[in-house]
């Protein structure tokens, strides 16, 4: 639902504007630069998911806690926890042969909002396995919500250990 | 099967949060300001735009000819709203802006301003904290398409856009009697707006260009320009006739200005039809299940199909059937449970009728999670239902039901055989009727945003009332 919540604002927004192309390009930059309708994605699967009595109060706070984890680097709140991924994950190895395709797992990503129908991902051929799967759903969160101190801060670290430990 | 593919089994809160917070046109508005202002850092742009929480402040724009009344009716919005007015004069009238100062200069040269400089003042003046919080009113302003297409460049864009149109020669006439009070600059009229108070009337003097040749120079000049900007502003034009008292043109201005324009959001109708017997429910719900593919709960049907099947409720339904009383709520609703949980009813919307016929239905309804998000009663009027109901028969033959005065039957060998049900007596009507009539105000009470519908017209009139109250968002209530 939030997908499709996701495409009626992206047509409605680009169907109001002037035909002007140089700024719906800067436009259009602007959104993919910054990431904007995943985190948008995000807000509204949390607002529907949680249903807070006061929604607005409630969308203030997680972009407050999203800022200060940009800035001090610290753990930021993930909407899908470890046991979610996993959870995810057996339903698409509906085999349980202990991996899954790679095109279950483009569309799994998709579904999440984590990754744009065009982004090229590479297939290395070998199924995904479980911990690759969870490893890459936490990798691609974290870019979403602009963790800018890559891998090798001491905060990314103890936060992907903190995930990883069931 | 693969499971993140199937379709998604939403629990039917999600939606109702989301249409009853109206998340999708919190998200369109952040997102437009984003899109418009692209600031470098967009989170505590976010925060900002949250707490502030104007989406829903006035941002109307008031365009007409000259002496159509635009400055009147945007002085009373403005006291009204409780908004902010901008026009030319007080544009420039600003103190401490260095545009402003420009504008004068240039004013008192060529009597005229250039485009860009009235674009830049109007979002200096658009940048500043009331205009931020309390909205905003442009009087006459834009005055051509160049200054409409330059506004929009800059993110201004109104939510109402208000056209005053009334005959060239009434607008000659009109503005011959046109004075100003030059103390609070309201603006009177001899004939149609004359002050009570005597001080004021010795005040009053004529304003420059009121003269005939004048306005017919002036209307020119509006009529081509005004042919140019409408169709900047699509849907949100409402063009009011001038022709007609101030108080009239301000109502109709008001009621439009606070209305909510249809958005994109997601919408599965869940449509509640009350009514006496015979107003036409099953017909209306027929009607609106066939165009909108929503699923047809009739309570009457849905019981009779249990006690056909003989279901376990069917039986504990069946005595009461008999004796021609109402059953117990929590077993109709049970039934009804069965039918709105299943996939298709929360994925389509559903049209109900036949149930809650009272106040206490009702609750146990809403306890249970089913909340409609429109509700229409239709009222009809005693002799019509008599009129509906009682010329109603039944071919026993053929089974085919007729209407003596809507559907009449083919031949007079087919009326002659014709049979009334017991139950279209007029006492058996009356009764129902009554024990309608008794339950409704509470009902109506209960459902506060209900909408009411006058259900003694031809069948596709109604229809299309239902239809306009199902598509078109709620009305606010206004404080």
């Amino acid at each position: 639902m939030a997908v499709t919540l996701r495409g009626r604002l992206a047509t409605s927004q680009f169907g109001a504007m002037e035909a002007n192309s140089s700024r719906e390009l800067e436009a259009r930059n602007y959104l993919e630069k910054h990431r904007i309708m995943e985190l948008l994605t995000y807000l509204a699967s949390a607002l529907l998911f949680f249903r807070p009595e006061k929604p607005r109060e409630y969308l203030i706070s997680i972009l407050e806690r999203l800022r200060t984890a940009k800035v001090s680097g610290v753990a930021f709140p993930f909407f899908m926890d470890n046991s979610n991924i996993a959870a995810m994950f057996q339903m698409l190895d509906s085999s349980n042969k202990g991996s899954i395709s790679f095109i279950q797992y483009k569309e799994a990503l998709k579904t999440l909002g984590l990754c744009t129908a065009d982004e090229v991902l590479k297939d290395d051929g070998h199924g995904i396995t479980c911990e690759k799967f969870m490893c890459e759903v936490n990798k691609k969160t974290q870019e979403i919500c602009g963790k800018t101190k890559g891998k090798d801060s001491e905060s990314y670290r103890s936060a992907a250990e903190l995930l990883l430990l069931h | 099967m693969d499971a993140t593919t199937a379709p998604h089994r939403i629990p039917p809160e999600m939606p109702q949060y989301g249409e009853a917070n109206h998340v999708f046109e919190l998200m369109q508005n952040m997102l437009e300001q984003l899109l418009i202002q692209q600031p470098e850092d967009p989170i505590p742009f976010m925060i900002e735009h949250l707490q502030r929480d104007n989406d829903y402040v006035p941002k109307i724009v008031i365009l007409g000819p000259p002496a159509s009344g635009k400055t009147t009716i945007a002085m009373w919005l403005r006291k009204h709203l409780n908004s902010n007015l901008l026009s030319v004069e007080s544009l420039m009238a600003k103190e401490y802006s260095s545009l402003a100062a420009d504008a004068r200069t240039r004013y008192q040269k060529f009597q005229t301003l250039p485009d860009m400089l009235l674009v830049r003042l109007v979002q200096e003046r658009l940048r500043e904290e009331d205009c931020v919080r309390r909205g905003w009113i442009l009087d006459g302003i834009p005055e051509t398409r160049e200054q409409a297409l330059l506004i929009q460049t800059l993110g201004v864009s109104p939510r109402h856009v208000i056209v005053l149109s009334a005959p060239d020669t009434v607008l000659i006439e009109r503005n011959l009697g046109k004075r100003i009070d030059p103390q609070t600059g309201e603006i009177y009229h001899t004939t149609f707006d004359w002050p009570p108070e005597s001080e004021i009337q010795n005040r009053l003097i004529a304003p420059a260009g009121i003269s005939e040749g004048e306005t017919a120079r002036r209307l020119l000049e509006y009529h081509r320009n005004i042919v140019r900007i409408l169709p900047s502003y699509p849907k949100i034009v409402k063009v009011i006739t001038a022709d007609q008292p101030c108080v009239d043109v301000f109502y109709q201005a008001l009621t439009y200005v606070q209305t909510i324009h249809r958005s994109n959001a997601p919408f599965t109708p869940r449509v509640l039809l009350c009514g006496p017997v015979g107003s036409g429910k099953s017909l209306q719900a027929a009607l609106l299940a066939e165009k909108y593919g929503l699923v047809n709960v009739c309570c009457g049907q849905l019981l009779k199909e249990a006690m056909a099947d003989k279901s376990k409720y069917g039986e504990m339904i069946r005595p009461f059937f008999e004796k021609e009383t109402a059953g117990p709520s929590y077993i109709i609703m049970k039934v009804l449970r069965q039918l709105l949980d299943q996939q298709d009813c929360a994925e389509r919307g559903w049209v109900l009728h036949g149930f809650p016929r009272d106040r206490d239905q009702a609750c146990l309804m809403d306890s249970m999670g089913y909340k409609p998000n429109r509700v229409f009663f239709l009222n009809v009027p005693f002799d019509s239902i008599i009129e509906r109901l009682t010329l109603r028969r039944t071919d026993p033959v053929t089974g085919e039901r007729s209407h003596l005065m809507y559907k009449p039957p083919p031949t007079m060998e087919i009326q002659a055989r014709l049979l009334q049900s017991p139950k279209d007596s007029e006492e058996q009507i009356r009764l129902r009727t009554e024990l309608f009539y008794r339950n409704s105000a509470e009902l109506q009470e209960f459902y506060g945003q209900a909408i009411t519908l006058n259900g003694d017209q031809d069948p596709y009139t109604v229809f299309e009332y239902i239809e306009s109250g199902i598509i078109n968002p709620l009305p606010k209530k206004v404080p």
